[in-house]
């Protein structure tokens, strides 16, 4: 019972990353319409930025989170603004999927070149801290992580809810002719989305160094787990993001557990086809 | 108020607007009228920028609109009410109407503008908190039109307000629009196919026919007309 518990909470704590990750490719594709093939490198970025800053300014890997966002944002906007806006008006799904392919391609060889290949942590004085709670322990940097990421996707899901660039964000992801009608300025809202989209990727990239290896190729299992989390919670759904990741997370963990830890990539993605085609018959059915 | 002259517009090489020329004046309901394809919503488009005119001017109180931004013009007072509504679904109704207001000057008159809307329509005051996808056809038709309305507009364009609802949703929809065009001296450019509906509440109208205007004249001058009565009336 003890061993399924610690399963369960290891889960959700690796879980809320899948979360963070899935949801910021929801913002993007539910305003754009575009899957953001390069949402992993830009986790790795975020990684990479973070061991800049904490190696350079001697800063805790979490007090460079507000910074690694702000930074993150500035590069997805910009990315957005010479790159995507443009490419945009293809109207080509092709060309989109290679323009992000490719600049995930280009972010983790340039990370190769930059910081070699070799495995990085960032060592802190509380890396190895566990916290017992009754029969689980809990990895003290898994855990502030965890209370960061779940603080950021509730200002979110606020944020989205509660502000005016967020209903416009809305607005133009369910109708972008009445948002054009109504006088929203699309690209602004593009170059938003795809900042806060790239910006939440590298916050997760951040929270992630205080636990995880930095490599370059460190970001594609998070970037192949956030598409999963998106197509199962529902698309443009934040809080089915949110319930898919958590619900993603703890699969894993228990398939490594009662399973093999080999076998937990291949149990993922055999129930998220099942899920897909469960789906596909309900909806078949229902017509 | 709007003067529309030797307008051209249409999409990449395929030209559907051939030398547009008409007016409308403060307080006046104009009607445009044409069937399916006459190019009625691509001049709704290019009067409101969000398809570039090829030729022709757009002058609204004196300014030339033709080469400016859909924002600018939203600004300057022309607001659509588009055709198929393209409300915001999943947003509250409330919510729609708050994405009414986009200039500094509408979020200023926001309360103000939303009491004025609620007044008119009823319907959506009790259904300010709820999904704008769950009302009929002719609620949602009402919420597009109030959406506008929180815009504040000087020339309000109504592009096939008729489609697809029951005729008295229709008609209280037109009371509203030319109650407006008597009482609060802004205009109304209502673009129709039901011509029998628009011209019982347009002052004046023109018909379109393949982009140009084939007829012009009087509510009354046009309803007797007899190419109109046999095209379009089946009378």
């Amino acid at each position: 019972m003890s061993i399924f518990l610690q399963a369960c909470v290891n889960g959700l704590l690796i879980g809320g990353f899948y979360s963070l990750m899935g949801m910021g490719q929801n913002v993007i594709f539910g305003v754009m319409k575009i899957v953001n093939f390069c949402h992993g490198e830009m986790l790795m970025v975020g990684m990479y930025l973070t061991l800049l800053l904490s190696t350079h300014l001697g800063l805790d890997p979490y007090a460079c989170v507000p910074l690694v966002a702000i930074l993150m944002f500035l590069l997805g906007a910009l990315i957005q603004h010479t790159l995507i806006t443009p490419s945009l008006r293809t109207n080509s799904f092709t060309n989109l999927l290679f323009l992000t392919v490719g600049m995930g391609m280009l972010l983790s060889n340039l990370a190769l070149v930059l910081f070699g290949s070799e495995y990085r942590t960032i060592p802190t004085s509380y890396s190895q801290t566990y916290i017992t709670l009754g029969p689980v322990n809990l990895s003290l940097p898994r855990l502030i992580s965890f209370g960061v990421l779940i603080v950021i996707s509730i200002a979110l899901f606020a944020f989205l809810k509660y502000t005016t660039t967020g209903k416009q964000i809305r607005a133009v992801s369910q109708n972008p002719v009445g948002a054009e009608v109504v006088g929203i300025n699309a690209k602004r809202i593009y170059i938003l989305t795809y900042g806060l989209g790239t910006a939440l990727a590298g916050v997760a990239g951040a929270l992630l160094t205080g636990f995880y290896t930095i490599f370059p190729t460190a970001g594609s299992a998070f970037g192949f787990r956030a598409l999963i989390v998106v197509v199962v919670g529902g698309l443009g759904s934040i809080p089915g993001a949110f319930f898919a990741g958590i619900f993603l997370g703890i699969l894993e963990t228990m398939v490594a557990l009662f399973i093999s830890p080999s076998y937990s990539d291949l149990i993922v993605f055999v129930t998220f086809i099942v899920i897909l085609v469960v789906r596909q018959l309900i909806i078949i059915r229902r017509k | 108020m709007l003067k529309v002259d030797g307008l051209r517009a249409g999409y990449g090489a395929i030209n559907i607007l051939w030398d547009l020329s008409f007016e409308v004046h403060e307080g006046e309901v104009v009607a445009i009228l044409g069937s399916n394809g006459a190019g009625k919503t691509t001049m709704v488009r290019a009067i409101t920028g969000m398809v570039r005119p090829s030729a022709g001017s757009v002058s609204f109180n004196g300014e030339d609109l033709a080469k400016k931004s859909s924002r600018y013009i939203l600004d300057k007072g022309i607001v659509q009410v588009p055709e198929g509504r393209q409300i915001f679904t999943e947003m509250t109704v409330l919510e729609n109407l708050e994405m009414g207001a986009f200039s500094k000057s509408t979020k200023a008159a926001f309360t103000k503008n939303l009491e004025t809307a609620y007044r008119r329509f009823p319907k959506l005051k009790e259904r300010a908190k709820q999904a704008a996808g769950t009302l009929s056809g002719g609620e949602q038709q009402m919420l597009a039109v109030a959406r506008a309305l929180i815009g504040m507009p000087k020339l309000l364009i109504l592009d096939e307000p008729s489609l697809g609802l029951a005729p008295n949703i229709v008609d209280d929809i037109l009371d509203v629009a030319s109650s407006m065009a008597r009482n609060d001296g802004i205009a109304v450019l209502l673009v129709e196919q039901d011509i029998t509906k628009a011209l019982a509440c347009a002052d004046r109208g023109y018909v379109i026919e393949n982009g140009r205007i084939a007829l012009q004249g009087s509510a009354h001058e046009l309803s007797t007309n007899e190419h109109v009565k046999k095209a379009y009336l089946g009378i």
